[in-house]
């Protein structure tokens, strides 16, 4: 039985962002790998921004190791679910911090739908995502 | 996998379009880079980064326009083992204008070769990223 209430705080997580690592979650694609993630051109030409910009899966991955460190691995890789709408870019040089809190848990069958709160904010404190995630724990 | 792209149209396209299917082998190399990319060397899906719906996409459109991601939704369902081939079939899921500003939300599910459903997703994409670009760095 899971030992969750509404209100609890999900443990934050922190990540610097460096080219370095965007460029390594870019080159796991199996299809276009060059892109206004890794270069700065193509991010000038498409964007108009001054440099690449971070994958916004990139956030969702933070947000996933969140709530598998808090949920549990055995829950959340199996039932786990994340759901982000971006608002501001992330780049080189940006830190995402990812806070949650449990506002829902749900009676359902096979256990207890737990859904989690999910903001993510850079190093000024600005908001650049925010969500929910949920697993069912038995 | 399409024999060749079509060029990509809002108007054109429509909900409920096929994006094909594909299918790739999961190495271990693509599980460290994924691991090293997010700083978590116990992630358990580098399918974030290999980017399933967006793949789909790709590799049945030709694209000039460029895309912001706006949002993501994915469920976990199991993790997939490295060696394992995984099989991709995606869609077009909706398309809408918001603000005058026209979005598309592609879909993509993905199976290992013992038809274990490891992961579904969905991707909300801006298809005018020169507006966000210039709200971004104006």
């Amino acid at each position: 039985m899971s030992e969750y209430v509404v209100g609890d705080k999900m443990p934050s997580i922190t990540h610097q962002i460096t080219q370095n690592k965007i460029n390594l979650f870019e080159a796991c694609a199996i299809a276009e790998r060059q892109n206004v993630h890794n270069d700065a051109g193509i991010a000038a030409q498409r964007f108009g921004t001054s440099q690449p910009i971070a994958s916004g899966r990139m956030s969702i991955a933070y947000a996933s190791e969140a709530l598998r460190r808090f949920l549990g691995p055995e829950a959340f890789n199996t039932t786990g679910k994340v759901n982000l709408k971006f608002l501001r870019p992330v780049k080189e040089g940006d830190s995402v911090l990812v806070r949650g809190e449990v506002t829902e848990i749900a009676e359902e069958a096979g256990g207890r739908q737990v859904t989690v709160e999910v903001r993510c904010e850079n190093q000024n404190g600005d908001l650049t995502a925010v969500g929910q995630g949920s697993a069912l724990l038995p | 996998m399409a024999d060749s792209k079509k060029l990509y149209s809002y108007e054109e396209i429509q909900i409920g379009d096929a994006l094909g299917s594909y299918e790739y082998v999961l190495t271990q190399e693509m599980l460290d880079m994924f691991r090293e990319s997010v700083d978590d060397p116990e992630a358990p899906f580098p399918t974030l980064a290999i980017k399933h719906d967006a793949t789909a996409f790709e590799l049945m459109y030709e694209d000039h326009t460029g895309t912001i991601n706006a949002a993501n939704e994915v469920e976990f369902h199991a993790a997939p083992v490295p060696g394992k081939v995984i099989r991709v079939t995606g869609r077009v899921a909706n398309k809408y204008l918001r603000k005058g500003l026209p979005y598309i939300v592609l879909e993509a599910s993905a199976e290992d070769e013992d038809g274990r459903l490891l992961e579904r997703v969905r991707t909300y994409q801006l298809k005018k990223p020169d507006e966000l670009g210039k709200k971004w760095e104006p």
